[in-house]
Formats: structure tokens, sequence, C-alpha cells
């Protein structure tokens, strides 16, 4: 037996089809118009500096969770992933769970932005979207969702201001940043980033892109654009493909003081998780003592699970869940069965604690 | 686009006839025509030539990736379809070939010292239009540090082609003179810049040699898989699938590799040599700016960093200031309560008017704005609890 069983006329016909399919997408693409993102309709509650913090218009019959949810985004590329088309949107369906939903926008920094820290960060913005939305509800504390690295930053606050949170959700969040199996921790190990910071300033988002596209290089810069053509005579499954390729190419510049410390406290130290991190003050994840529901995929690439899993038993809470799901570090959000799933989920634990 | 359509079934049309033919001829035993280099790849390239103007920005980078990525696959049908169409052997001498020449290449790659760019090697007639195929990282790595370098693209690879010694010899020359006299400043800057430049092109030098070895890796575990596949009674079938499975072994080499400690160090100080040159170039900038009296980036940055305390004093200032409003508030409302309730008459009535005070404070609470009442209650004076009715507060009374 061959290893191949390739005949000529046979790729013939495949590079015949292959060329067909370039062809017509190359039509669909001249007629796919622009490509919508974020869009479950909003409105902008608070704005300060570049941040704006939105509230998704709530259908008054669905709210049934009068505590409202804030989702805390990642500094790194932009919110939208959580609203990226109206069959794939983590924030509606939280609504359709009953969920009043708020989201903050970090913007683009540029580098009037550049001595930006986690403490403005963390104890300057998000808590005033905090206070903004315990304002509005006549509330002492709200309900946040922190995604990713805004998991991270969710947790540091959570610790910081308990008395401000009432329940925590966390998706796909790194708290052990030295896991063996985390290859962006793997490879900052010996960067030089405060060399990095004083040189760049702002650390451009086109280059923490490149930097994630080369976790995979031949899935992500090769294969990927050759199995967009088997999806390409399908108009919806091209825009599909557009939305995410738009989302994650999309990436704001990152505030410079911010990054020196996120990247050194971190992942160069695992702070977070070994002690001795500061933000304004020391952050001790043992003050975390509201109920927590920890969202992890198992196929992630960017957030291994057992930098999210590390989480459990260091915690002073006594109610701690975790929900893992199994996809990637973007299926989380945009899967069909994510959105069966992960989101009734989470609005269902939180109602238990409302 | 209809236009684009009527180009592309023409050359579809075209590339068939012709390849049948070409086949038939082989079938039948006579002497055929040598196949051109490459047909399909460069008609391709032809066919976007000439519809790419017409595409709308919207998707426009997607397509150059996909075109990229097409351009190699082509490549990769003709390298098989030249070598696959007279033989019995479904096309395993022209793998064979491929996968052998590919393999001398990555071990000519990791030996060479001064040739650094695999442009070169890949230019032979054997690897056109395939480097998206095999060089995928350092692509990406080369975006990454032009994203960052004021000089467009891979400017090294001026460095790094045949007659590069030379310069790298004049380049350790000027490195090896001693700066003396009015210009000694300025030359040792010079020099700086000169040796960061050295450094940058020996870190990228390592990077690139190691990633050969990745390539032997990656063909080795190609070969491995196809005999594999062989045991197994599995062929690979299509175009599609010798791909596929050439992605698979090389993502999975890739991935051993790049947690490797050899690796990290590698990478490590590839950006920390590249954001070594950058800062010295900025700041032979700066000193060309202060020279005509322009403002600096040191400069701007100084005022920044101020400019940012600043504003976090003023923040904080406010919120300071809300609370301390919002104490006054609450300490003038209390005055009002106590003020309007009526004097206890005998020390037997004192119990009753202090529940009568909690009892009002309740719509106190009500009233104040829940921006008024946070701050407070963050700022825990005493005199405020027992505005806002708490039990505690009423202890303290």
């Amino acid at each position: 037996m061959m290893p191949f069983d390739m005949r000529p006329d046979a790729v013939m016909q495949e590079l015949t089809a292959y060329g067909q399919k370039l062809s017509h997408g190359m039509k669909n693409l001249m007629e796919v118009g622009e490509i919508s993102t974020g869009v479950t309709p909003k409105t902008v509650i608070h704005q300060e500096d570049k941040l704006t913090l939105f509230r998704f218009n709530p259908s008054a019959a669905k709210v049934a969770n009068k505590t409202p949810l804030l989702i805390v985004y990642a500094l790194v590329n932009r919110p939208y992933m959580a609203d990226i088309q109206e069959n794939r949107s983590t924030v509606k369906a939280l609504m359709d769970a009953g969920q009043d939903v708020y989201l903050i926008d970090w913007g683009y920094p540029d580098r009037a932005d550049r001595y930006l820290t986690l403490d403005d960060y963390i104890n300057g913005y998000l808590d005033r979207c905090v206070d903004v939305i315990c304002e509005r509800h006549r509330i002492d504390k709200i309900n946040i969702l922190g995604i990713c690295q805004g998991g991270t930053f969710s947790l540091c606050y959570a610790a910081l201001h308990p008395e401000k949170v009432k329940n925590l959700v966390t998706m796909v969040t790194p708290v052990d940043f030295q896991t063996p199996d985390n290859m962006l921790s793997h490879w900052v190990q010996q960067v030089d980033i405060d060399l990095a910071v004083d040189t760049l300033g702002n650390v451009p988002g086109e280059m923490l892109n490149w930097t994630f596209l080369n976790l995979k290089p031949y899935q992500l810069m090769g294969q990927k654009y050759l199995g967009l053509l088997d999806t390409l005579d399908d108009p919806e499954a091209l825009k599909n493909f557009l939305r995410m390729e738009k989302w994650i190419f999309d990436s704001p510049d990152q505030a410079g003081e911010a990054f020196r410390q996120f990247i050194k406290d971190f992942y160069q130290q695992n702070k977070l998780l070994k002690g001795g991190l500061e933000i304004g003050e020391p952050v001790n994840l043992k003050n975390v003592s509201m109920p927590v529901l920890n969202v992890f995929a198992e196929q992630d690439h960017l957030v291994p699970p057992d930098a999210s899993r590390a989480m459990r038993g260091k915690l002073g809470t006594k109610d701690y869940t975790e929900l893992s799901f199994p996809g990637g570090h973007i299926g989380i959000y945009v899967s069909g069965k994510a959105q069966k799933t992960v989101p009734p989920a989470i609005g269902k634990w939180l109602d238990e604690r409302s | 686009m209809s236009n684009s359509n009527d180009w592309t079934e023409s050359w579809m049309n075209s590339q068939q006839n012709y390849w049948k033919a070409w086949a038939d001829l082989a079938q039948r035993g006579m002497k055929v025509p040598e196949a051109p280099k490459n047909p399909f790849a460069d008609g391709l390239a032809q066919w976007w030539q000439s519809v790419s103007p017409m595409a709308p920005p919207t998707g426009r980078d997607v397509f150059d990736k996909v075109m990229d990525v097409s351009k190699g696959y082509f490549s990769l049908a003709e390298r098989f379809m030249s070598g696959a169409q007279a033989k019995p052997d479904g096309g395993m001498e022209a793998i064979n070939n491929w996968l052998d020449g590919m393999q001398k290449t990555w071990s000519d790659w990791t030996q060479m010292g001064s040739a650094f760019r695999p442009e070169g090697m890949f230019s032979k007639d054997q690897f056109k239009g395939m480097n998206t195929f095999l060089d995928l990282p350092m692509d990406t790595w080369n975006r990454l540090a032009a994203n960052v370098m004021p000089m467009p693209g891979d400017y090294t690879q001026a460095f790094q082609q045949n007659g590069a010694q030379p310069m790298q010899d004049q380049i350790s020359k000027f490195l090896s003179v001693p700066a003396v006299g009015y210009s000694r400043e300025a030359q040792e800057q010079y020099q700086i810049l000169a040796q960061r430049q050295m450094d940058y092109m020996a870190a990228t030098q390592a990077y690139q040699m190691a990633f050969g070895k990745l390539g032997m890796e990656s063909t080795k575990g190609f070969q491995a898989a196809l005999q594999t596949r062989m045991k197994d009674g599995k062929p690979i079938s299509s175009l599609r699938e010798l791909y596929d499975q050439w992605v698979e072994m090389s993502e999975a080499a890739y991935a051993e590799f790049v947690m490797t400690e050899e690796y990290q160090t590698l990478y490590g100080r590839l950006v920390n040599t590249l954001l070594a040159l950058k800062q010295q170039m900025a700041r032979m900038v700066d000193q060309n700016l202060e020279a005509m009296n322009m403002p600096t980036r040191t400069e701007i940055s100084t005022l920044q960093c101020r400019q940012q305390e600043l504003r976090r004093d003023n923040l904080k200032l406010h919120k300071d200031m809300k609370a301390m409003q919002a104490q006054l508030e609450a300490m003038r409302q209390s005055m009002l309560q106590m003020q309007a309730a009526p004097k206890p008459a005998a020390p037997a009535a004192k119990a009753e008017a202090v529940k009568a005070e909690t009892v009002k404070a309740e719509p106190v609470k009500a009233a104040a704005p829940k921006a008024a009442a946070k701050p407070v209650a963050a700022a825990k004076p005493a005199a405020v609890k027992p505005v806002a009715g708490k039990p505690a507060a009423t202890k303290s009374k």
C-alpha cells in the first residue's frame, strides 16, 4: 500500500473546484457589504476618557434578575466579541436569561494614556463604573462578569472592593499564569518588559496580534484561509468569517504602564497566585468572599484550563462553582453550543443567588 | 464582476484543457512537453491581479491572505502533478523528492552562518510559491518587527544578502575606532547604534537557524505520518488531505519546539535586541530634535507622566470632596432632625426619643441620593451612620 492514492485527474478536479470556489467567493465578497458587529441595541450610560459604559436596552418583561450584571472585557481586543452577531451573542443570551446587562468598552488608548496603571483601570475606571450602576439602581453591590484579562481584573476588583460585588462570574480567566502549557507565559519570561515599555510607550495592538497568531501559525495564518474556501459560496458564512477576522485584527494598543505591570506581576512573577500583588493596595484573593462562578474552556490555547482552575481553593468564598465548556477560547462565546448552554447556566446561577 | 467571472472561467478551462491534453500524451507514451514551472500558481496570481482592484475594502485583506495560501497550495499541486503524470506510484516519487529536497534545504539552512533569509533558498524552482507553507512563524515575526520599527518590511534583509559580509566587516571596523575629539559623543551614539544593529542581526540569525531545525523536524514528522498512514491503510487521497497532514505535523513540531528553554532564550534575545535597537534610534532622533530646539519624545513623556499624576490626584480630590459633601449633608439632616425632635421632659422619655429618631431616619435615607450615601459609607465617619438608621449607628448614640 502506498501512502498516496491521488490520481492526477482527481487532483485536477480538485484544483478546478478550488478555482471555482475562489471565483464564486470573489463574487460574494463583492456583495458582502458592511460587516456589522455589536448588534444588540444599547445605550451609553457613562463616558470617561476613552472608556464607555453601555447598558444593553433591557426588555422589561425579560429582566428577571434585579441585580444588574456588568461585563468587564479585556484590554486586549474589543468587547463586541461578546455580541458579535444576532445569533451568536453572549450578551443577548444573558439578556434572554433575564439579566440586565452592562458592558465596559475600554476604547482605544493612545499615547496620552501611556501612564495609565492597573490601579487607574481597576480602582479608577472600573470602580467608577460600578458606582454609576449602583447609583442608577440604588443598590450597594452588583454582579460582575469578567472575561479573560477582564476576568483577572474583576477578580482583583472583587478582592479590593468585596462590598460592591454581589456575585462574581469569571470566564476564561487566568489566575495561575505559569502553568506548564501556557505558551504565552513561556515566551515572555525572558523578555525585558521594562525595555519594551520604555522604548515603545504604548504596546502596539498589532504586535500582540502577531504574537497571538504565532501560537498556532500554520493553522491561524494558513489552514484557516484554505478552510474559508469551503464556505465562500455561502454569503452568510462568509460574513461570519469576516466578522471574526475583523475582531481578530481589531486590537487596541495597550497603555504602557498597565501593560508593564500586567506582564511583570502576573506573567513573569505570578503574583496573583503566589501573593505580593499590589494594585493601589495589596490584592488578597481571600477577600473574595462573594459567590464565584468560574467558567473555562477545555480547549483554550490562550488561557489553558488549569490556569483558570487554579482559582479553586484560593478564594475566601464558600460558594465556588466551576463550569467547564468543551470548546476553545473564542468558541465559548460564539459557538452555537455555547450559546445554548453557557449564558443560560450563568443566568440560572446568578438568579439562584439574587 | 462579470468580466472577472468570464476571465476566471476562461482561465480554468484553459488550465483544464492543458492538463488533460498533457495527461493524454503521457498515457499514450508520447514525449510530453516540459510542464511549465508554475502554471496554476502563476495563473492564479494573474487572476487576482486582474480582479483585486474591484474587491471592496471589506474582506480585501482576507482575500489577500487566501490568495497567499492558495499560491502555496497550487505550487504543491504542481509539484505533485509534474512528478505524477507519467508515474504509476501515485506521485510517491514526486512527493519523496520534494521532501528530500526540503530536508536538505533545512539542513543547509541550519548550517549556514551568514545567509539569513529563507527567500533565497525557497526561490529555487522546487520551492517557488511555498513560503506561505514553510515560513509562517518567521513571516509572522517579520511582520511584528516591521510594526515597531521605522523601516518598512524586514529591512534586515538588506544586510543579509550576498555581499553583506563586507558591510559587516566595515561595521566591525567602525566599532573598533575609539571615539575622540569634539564629535566624540555623536560617534559614540552611532557606535552604540551599529552595535545594537549587529546584536539584532545575530539574534535574528540564531532564531532563523533554529527554525531551520524545526523545519527538519516538521519534515521528519510528516514522513513518519505518511508511514503510519501506509501501515494503517489510510492513504492520502487528495491535495487537501496532503496539506492538512503537513499543517498538523508542522504545528505539532512547532508547539513542541516553542515550549523549550532554547526557544524561550532565542525569543527573549530576539525581542530584546530589537527593542534595544529601536530605543537607540529613538534616542538619536531625540538628540536631533533637541539640537533643533524642538520637543523631544522624552520631554513629552515626562509631561504625560506628570499630567497623569495630576489627573489621578484630581480624581481622588473629587471623590473625597463628594464624600465630604455627603457627610456634611448627612450631618445637616441629623441636626435638623435633632432640632425638630421634642426636647425630652424627663429621663424616662429618653429611650422613646431615640426610638423615634431611628424611625425618622428612614425617610432621610430614602431621600438622600444614593450617590451621596455610598462615599459616606466608604469613609465610615462616626457621625454619618446614625443618619442611615443602621443599628450600629443607633448604638453609637
